[in-house]
């Protein structure tokens, strides 16, 4: 299907304000809270967060796949390709996953069906999205050849694979429609380093080809300081820092962004002990008022427990929430002088 | 001064349909009171397996294991239970590794209940005592795992190793399914008791930046064999064996300003399955030769640092 080539005016992916719930019983659990975003073609963005952050959330968000019953977008706009996917129907949806955007799911084990030939699974792809000109066998075999794995292996089923060979067929499925943004899900962290590296190389070479926007989903600072442009730091829903990847990692700002680079064990100093961030992440079923972070910040005051979160932006366009940032800054320059 | 643990040529072998898997083949090293043997290598490659053999959950296939000296190899019944009480294991999955129908503090006090050596009173008081060393509040004593979080599980599984006072702890994974922030946490409480208490460890993991933490020593493994051994400095600063050079730098590193070369692996980990004599890593070695696929011998390069790979002198000259 030819792909109309819009207007660069407005980033590929554009989301305002997301705010998605998910109902149960009597408790509404606050997933995502005004997640504001931009993306354009061939970038990368790293989401960056803990268990339970979110970040998931807006990736199932963006492809409309939350759960039916209980969750929803309760305010907020997604735009893809300058349309708001979240006016669209059902019908149109269908044609948009899997061929404008696709998915690469967490665990490769249970991505599969464990009874489909593997070939056939991206097959299937294929011929839902792409007119009678291509032979969809043909171009799963094709794709099975691009990610590394000989085409005779088209007619084997999942248990005959490895781990890596398996995420290696799940980014088959998600690269054979050249979608245009690919959602990786935590694609790597079911795999061994060596197989890992191998697996990141594998998604920067076809994203590089095929010019497609990425937003890659981990915890893990080492993989988004190889492969991001952006990183969003996010945290109970909420991002609190957001900007290029050598703005988060030449100066993080916010007391998370700190703290989380802190708690990491360095490969090459001999430091004692760690530095953890005290406590836990907040409950989302009962955030606390103001700041999210207030009640594990050591910067905390009343300000941000009641008042809430602030914004600052530079001109760079570095975002941060944090009503004391300047006050921090001050505070950090005058330990650091000491 | 006697290790606490000592393994010498340890092997454990499954049974297989298709043959016999060599989990651990040939397995020595020794670890000194308070110390950290970090063992490290990629999933699949018997890093679990050889911590579990040495504490008996597995039996060993052959060779010998000295607990303060004295072999415990073939121990049986009584006598393997008193053993037993001197080694214990963390798991890596705080989520399956706890009985959801049993509060937090049942199955802190069970170890105390087993070991027959406390009265009830005495019981009560040191299970009590335990939840305060690894900082879980006495609140929590009634509820079950599936109210806490990731990181107060591992506590309790923590807690639960330590009942009996155990001489050497096998950590598998311990930190591996938590958060960072989290995992910083329960690094530093393991360490913290590791001092209190004169703990001898063996730290399991797959986790590059963690092992070299938390470890004196380390072990890389590969397909149930010892590739290198020695320092965890040394290791990182030096590494020697083709594997141990990959796996190093096959980390993503966080400086983004020193984006180093990459020597990215071709194909992956082959099968346990009876394995061919030589070098097992030989088939996805750059460097292998003919060579390599005849028997290897150990060799210490420095002292005290120990590879297994017939080209290491060559390789240091490419």
């Amino acid at each position: 299907m030819a792909k109309e080539m819009k207007k660069e005016e407005s980033p590929f992916l554009q989301i305002k304000d997301l705010v998605v719930e998910y109902k149960s019983d009597d408790q509404i659990v606050h997933a995502v809270n005004g997640v504001s975003l931009n993306l354009g073609k061939g970038r990368t963005l790293g989401l960056v967060g803990e268990t339970g952050a979110g970040k998931t959330t807006i990736a199932k968000s963006i492809m409309r796949i939350l759960p039916d019953v209980g969750a929803k977008i309760t305010g907020g706009e997604i735009f893809l390709d300058g349309r708001n996917v979240l006016e669209l129907s059902e019908t149109e949806m269908r044609k948009i996953r899997g061929n404008t955007v696709s998915m690469i799911f967490q665990d490769p084990m249970t991505a599969l069906n464990p009874v489909q030939r593997v070939g056939d699974q991206i097959a299937e792809v294929v011929r839902l999205h792409n007119d009678e000109k291509v032979n969809p066998e043909k171009r799963a075999k094709e794709m099975l050849e691009i990610v590394g794995i000989p085409a005779e292996r088209y007619y084997e089923y999942p248990h005959q694979f490895s781990g890596g060979m398996k995420q290696r067929v799940v980014i088959a499925i998600a690269l054979a429609c050249n979608p245009d943004l690919l959602l990786a899900d935590e694609a790597t962290t079911a795999l061994d380093v060596t197989i890992q590296a191998q697996v990141m190389d594998l998604i920067g070479e076809l994203q590089k080809k095929y010019n497609t926007a990425m937003i890659l989903i981990t915890h893990d600072m080492g993989i988004v300081a190889q492969v991001c442009d952006d990183v969003a730091i996010i945290y109970a829903g909420q991002i609190l820092e957001y900007g290029s990847k050598e703005q988060i990692f030449d100066y993080p700002t916010h007391p998370y962004t700190i703290g989380l680079f802190g708690a990491i064990p360095s490969m090459s100093g001999d430091e004692m002990w760690l530095h953890p961030i005290d406590g836990l992440p907040p409950d989302p079923t009962n955030l606390p008022e103001g700041c999210p972070f207030s009640p594990r910040c050591q910067y905390a005051s009343d300000m941000c427990r009641k008042d809430g979160i602030g914004f600052h932006m530079t001109e760079d366009g570095h975002q941060c929430r944090c009503c004391r940032i300047e006050e921090i800054k001050k505070m950090k320059r005058e330990e650091d002088q000491k | 001064m006697t290790p606490v643990i000592e393994v010498k040529n340890l092997k454990k072998y499954f049974p297989t349909p298709h043959g016999t898997l060599h989990a651990v083949d040939n397995v020595s090293f020794k670890i000194e009171k308070g110390k950290t043997i970090g063992v490290v290598g990629e999933s699949g490659c018997g890093k679990s397996t050889l911590g579990r053999t040495i504490i008996h959950l597995h039996e060993s296939t052959g060779g010998q294991i000295f607990l303060d000296g004295n072999d415990i190899t073939k121990l049986k019944g009584k006598e393997l239970k008193k053993v037993r009480e001197k080694m214990q294991i963390i798991f890596q999955d705080p989520y399956s590794s706890l009985d959801p129908r049993k509060t937090i503090e049942s199955t802190i006090r069970e170890p105390f209940v087993v070991s027959k050596r406390y009265s009830k009173s005495e019981i009560e008081e040191k299970t009590l005592e335990l939840m305060s060393l690894v900082g879980i509040d006495e609140r929590l004593r009634r509820s079950y795992p599936h109210e806490l979080d990731g990181g107060r599980r591992q506590r309790v599984g923590i807690a639960r190793a330590l009942a009996l006072e155990p001489e050497f702890v096998v950590c598998d994974e311990p930190v591996s399914a938590l958060d960072v922030s989290i995992q910083a946490q329960v690094l530093n409480l393991l360490k913290k008791l590791q001092i209190e208490r004169g703990l001898t460890y063996m730290f399991v993991t797959h986790d590059m930046s963690v092992v070299r933490h938390i470890s004196d020593d380390i072990c890389v493994m590969y397909l149930g064999q010892v590739v290198e051994k020695c320092e965890a400095k040394e290791l990182f600063a030096r590494p020697l064996h083709p594997y141990t050079k990959a796996l190093l730098s096959a980390i993503p590193s966080t400086d983004i300003h020193n984006k180093t070369k990459r020597e990215i692996l071709k194909g992956e980990i082959t099968s346990p399955i009876n394995p061919k004599p030589g070098c097992r890593f030989a088939a996805r070695c750059p460097f292998a030769v003919e060579a390599c696929h005849q028997p290897q011998v150990q060799e210490e390069v420095s002292p005290g640092h120990f590879v297994t790979c017939c080209r290491v002198h060559e390789i240091q000259k490419i």
